[in-house]
């Protein structure tokens, strides 16, 4: 405990320089820039950034990436809020009830509870990193493919709480979703799956595409179709900050938040992606105000949020202590660090304790940055939404269009996002849901790949499912899970087939 | 906001260089590098490494432009469909040019002919490593294990159809007996199920094992490069443990073709003249490469042979999509 | 007895995509449990979702009616229409070289006017016109340059607002406005890879 103390103070010291304190705000605001920006996201941001980093001493360098990667988390959840378009996995979760409180002139309160539950959570985060990294590091190798199959199966089984009406067709949905995620080449043969020639399929359909056409542009579509809903986007903003009551119900939601996306952030396998929609499912089924989910309730926007931010922290600990990056923009940093002479490994603690423990106090001093920039701008993105939406749309639909493009500099990607804002507004016709969709979509090819590697491993023996503790103990709950929420329904189904 | 952006604005400009004077013609414009790969990866690196200090002795800046899909073949068709100007070149790779044209059979490149192909870059051996709790440290280990147990080995890999899989292929056709390939998705994940115990081996290249190999948390089997790695003098190679498996990945820089030779050439020098000097080599010994010494005939001399030295390997691993 | 046709038609969607889903599947190998080849997952998905297109299709026959609108008979024909005039302007043009043989131009002309088409009725004006501007940006894009793909985009999505059409100075406003927004934020401090003016 006393070492960690003296390691926190030397890395305090670290970060609290002018020299990286200068750049971990530089950091933060650009995050927070390219985040609100549809489709544009940290990795293209630092990929771009990597030169200036050659110039800067390895320690800053890092502190000001890290600084855009928890910047962009921020970000996303403002666009999210304000506009429906969510930017990747956490910020769907994110437009639930975020999007349902601004349209019910809350706005300025769910960015309020966003920054302040990603806040909490990431110092919490933060502390467990410094704390407990090594052990922590054991509690994520124990997790094997047949225990990340079925946290998946778990996963996707709790997606279809997200349904806001019929729970069939919600899992439908989820299914149709791993169904998308399978288009691409098979990971574990090479072999193409319904690419149909399309080499841009070949890796698969991008989240983004699909996510800004079934949400962003769909939404426009359905917008200007319905011009009595805009009106009450424009007119109402109400007070910007949180009333008593919202804050006493948010505090429990942050709390429980923050523990989920603790624990799931450790887990390099895909545990991260399931952090704010494991929260949001816990807040729906726990909180107080579970009857207010699906016309903003504040817990599904506060639950998330922090736990999406508490897993950003913590999944840094595979690669602090094992030198392995668990995302693209960690691989970047790892990146950086090669070009400027450090191999990341597990021995970074001891060979470069100023880079290790500078890092770790500059995550907090990050997130404070953030929570100090965004609480003054909360006021100006609220002031967005008064602009008429004549005028908002083609900015949307334009910001939207550039992003999409450059994702991987290509067409392509503009025509997927238009043919996804066509089934968008199908699906919203047929009140068939986007969100159940998305988690599956993002779910599915991970569960294949774990399922396909668990049964390569037990040489074709199911029983390992049952048989590691982790894994069957997921597997329970999940039954559960799937009982609790199919036996409402059906006796509905049956009281309304016997009143017939 | 504003202030944000603009700021980010004085940071967000490419490699720029110096002024200096430059020859006519050539180069008059930014030098685009197109990279197959996402940001982060290897080739992503070893562009960043190149093209900084090639920008400065060019005189233009050079941005790199990712173009990731389809094992590196998407950016690459981009590159072969450009204007030979020199002002568009791509980092080539054994993925995109070596075993690619055998494991896409509706590939849309010709990986010699559309391309003008200027320099290696680096290549690098690749290493079969093993957690240490599992008793394996050499080739005759691991033959004598796999004949053991009753379902054979299991050996992960970055992925299906890289020169790591292949690699194995090749090793399981010399034990006679095929090693249960486990891919994943990317090196990464791969490394942690060898260090947590799950999977025993692991087929990596170099330079991503690096790092593990010092700390100690797996152990080097074989490396496949022809003689013994200098930075990694320990480990003995597949050739002296008795069977004849050499392969190395390799990353070099391209042009559509039709380039002049003049420009080829021109290029050719520099790169070279970029990785004689300490401060790369060192660079790369660190990594595990090998800084690359061709010229540019003798560079699509080399990528030629490497386009007919997979083919039987491609077909022998069933990785065939399609 | 009251049919819920939302639920009818959702159930029917799921069951459609599935069964292709399922056809083009035939073509990759099942494998076995142990190791299971690329058409393992697809079949077990596939069957789930038929299942559950199924379920939700019988359920919808029980349940209270929820009425889709009815397709007045311009909506249907311009719904056809343009998925014909769509499929065979990229038909004859995929065929030809030049610019519609590069990348995914003929792709994104035959989309363009398909939503051009779809777009003539009423009920389907904002569909169409909104999507028409995207391909239209997608296409204009490398080869026209940023600023002409950005000034096509704006233009044509302006038209699915009534009230621009009334006053198309504010278009005009709209345009000048996002055109300096954009060039600043993506060209100037994102330096995105992308031709600002036509490449003739």
């Amino acid at each position: 405990m006393e070492l960690l103390l003296t390691n926190l103070a030397h890395g305090f010291g670290v970060a609290l320089s002018f020299q990286n304190l200068t750049f971990a705000l530089l950091g933060a605001l650009i995050g927070t820039a390219i985040g609100v920006l549809p489709g544009i996201g940290p990795v293209a941001t630092i990929s771009l950034l990597l030169p200036i980093t050659f110039g800067l001493p390895a320690t800053t360098a890092i502190i000001m990436l890290a600084g855009i990667f928890y910047g962009a988390q921020y970000g996303g959840s403002t666009t999210a809020i304000l506009l429906n378009l969510p930017g990747e996995v956490s910020s769907v979760v994110t437009t639930l009830e975020g999007y349902k409180m601004a349209r019910n002139g809350r706005a300025g309160a769910a960015l309020a509870t966003a920054a302040i539950g990603s806040f909490f959570a990431g110092t919490v985060g933060t502390v467990l990193v410094a704390a407990s990294g090594p052990l922590l590091t054991q509690v994520a190798l124990s997790f094997g493919p047949a225990d990340y199959f079925s946290l998946m199966l778990l996963g996707l089984i709790i997606a279809s709480v997200l349904a806001q009406g019929s729970v069939v067709k919600a899992i439908g949905m989820v299914v149709f979703g791993v169904a998308l995620g399978l288009v691409g080449t098979d990971v574990q043969t090479g072999q193409q799956r319904f690419t149909f020639g399309i080499p841009e399929l070949s890796d698969g359909i991008g989240f983004v595409p699909v996510a800004m056409g079934m949400f962003g542009i769909a939404e426009i579509v359905l917008n200007l179709e319905r011009p009595e809903a805009r009106s009450v986007l424009t007119n109402k903003v109400g007070s910007l900050w949180l009333t008593k009551e919202e804050f006493r119900r948010a505090t429990p939601a942050v709390l429980r938040g923050t523990v989920v996306g603790s624990f799931l952030g450790i887990l390099p396998g895909g545990g991260a992606s399931l952090a704010a929609f494991g929260s949001y499912m816990m807040e729906r089924k726990m909180s107080k105000g579970r009857d207010q989910f699906g016309s903003g309730a504040i817990e599904g926007v506060a639950g998330p949020e922090a736990a999406n931010n508490a897993a950003a922290q913590t999944s840094f600990i595979p690669l602090l202590t094992l030198g392995i990056p668990s995302n693209a923009v960690m691989a970047l940093m790892v990146g950086a660090l090669i070009i400027q002479g450090i191999q990341p490994g597990p021995r970074m603690v001891e060979a470069q304790p100023d880079l290790f423990w500078g890092l770790i106090a500059s995550m907090w001093v990050g997130n404070l940055m953030l929570l100090v920039i965004n609480l003054p701008m909360i006021g100006m993105w609220v002031k967005l939404l008064q602009v008429p939406y004549k005028y908002l749309y083609p900015a949307i639909l334009v910001f939207c269009s550039i992003g999409v493009y450059s994702l991987n500099n290509n067409v392509f990607d503009v025509y997927m996002t238009v043919l996804f804002s066509v089934f968008g507004y199908m699906c919203n016709k047929l009140r068939l849901e986007a969100a159940p969709l998305l988690i599956g979509f993002v779910l599915g090819p991970m569960m294949e790949e774990h399922l396909r590697r668990a049964m390569l491993l037990s040489r074709g023996d199911v029983m390992v499912f049952l048989q590691r503790p982790i894994s069957a103990t997921m597997l329970a709950i999940g039954f559960i899970a799937l009982a609790l929420m199919l036996l409402p329904s059906l006796r509905k189904g049956k009281d309304k087939a016997l009143a017939e | 906001m504003s202030n944000v952006v603009a700021r980010r604005g004085v940071l967000a400009t490419s490699v720029f260089a110096p002024h200096v004077l430059r020859a006519q013609g050539w180069p008059s414009q930014t030098i685009r590098l197109v990279v197959p790969y996402a940001p982060g990866g290897t080739t992503d690196l070893m562009a960043r490494l190149v093209s900084q200090p090639l920008a400065e002795r060019l005189g233009v800046a050079i941005t790199i432009e990712n173009r990731p899909g389809a094992g590196a073949t998407v950016g690459s068709l981009a590159v072969a469909q450009a204007a030979p100007d020199g002002h568009t070149l791509l980092m080539s790779n054994i993925a995109s040019h070596g075993i690619g044209p055998s494991l896409y059979p509706n590939i849309r490149y010709d990986a010699v002919r559309d391309f003008s192909h200027i320099a290696l870059i680096t290549e690098n051996p690749s290493v079969f490593v093993a957690n240490p709790r599992a008793g394996i440290t050499s080739l005759a280990e691991l033959a004598q294990r796999h004949r053991a147990s009753s379902g054979g080995l299991d050996m992960a890999t970055s992925g299906a159809g890289s020169s790591n899989h292949m690699l194995v292929v090749l090793m399981g056709r010399a034990l006679g007996r095929d090693i249960n390939h486990i891919p994943f998705r990317g090196a990464g994940p791969a490394m942690t199920a060898v260090i947590a115990g799950q999977v025993p081996l692991m087929s990596d290249s170099l330079p991503s094992a690096a790092s593990h190999l010092r700390a100690g948390s797996v152990v080097g089997v074989a490396m496949s490069s022809a003689q013994r790695h200098p930075a990694f003098p320990a480990i003995p190679t597949f050739r002296e443990q008795g069977h004849d498996i050499v392969g190395t990945g390799w990353f070099g820089l391209s042009g559509p073709a039709g380039m002049a030779a003049s420009v080829v050439d021109h290029i050719n020098r520099e790169v070279r003249a970029i990785l004689a000097t300490a401060e790369q080599q060192a660079r790369f010994a660190e990594l595990g490469g090998t800084p690359g010494r061709l010229s540019a005939a003798e560079y699509t001399d080399y990528v030629r042979r490497e386009v007919e030295y997979w083919a039987p390997v491609v077909r022998a691993s069933g990785a065939q999509p399609d | 007895m009251k049919i819920n046709e939302k639920d009818l038609m959702s159930g029917l969607f799921l069951i459609l995509i599935a069964a292709v889903g399922l056809w083009l599947n035939q073509e990759h190998t099942l494998g076995s449990a142990r190791r299971m080849g690329p058409g393992y997952m697809p079949l077990m998905v596939f069957w789930l979702q038929i299942g559950l297109g199924a379920i939700v299709l019988l359920a919808s026959i029980f349940s209270d009616g929820e009425k889709l609108t009815r397709w007045t008979s311009a909506e249907i024909a311009s719904f056809v229409g343009g998925i014909a005039v769509g499929t065979a302007v990229w038909w004859v043009l995929k065929s030809t070289g030049g610019f519609f043989g590069q990348t995914y131009n003929a792709v994104g002309t035959g989309m363009l006017a398909g939503f051009l088409v779809l777009s003539i009725p009423q009920g389907w004006r904002i569909l169409g016109v909104i999507n028409a501007a995207m391909c239209l940006f997608g296409l204009l894009l490398e080869k026209m340059g940023f600023f002409a793909a950005l000034v096509g985009i704006i233009v044509l999505s302006c038209l699915a607002e009534r009230e621009h059409l009334k006053k198309p100075v504010g278009i005009l406003g709209c345009t000048v406005f996002l055109l300096v927004m954009c060039w600043f934020v993506f060209i100037k401090q994102l330096d995105i890879r992308v031709n600002l003016w036509p490449q003739l």
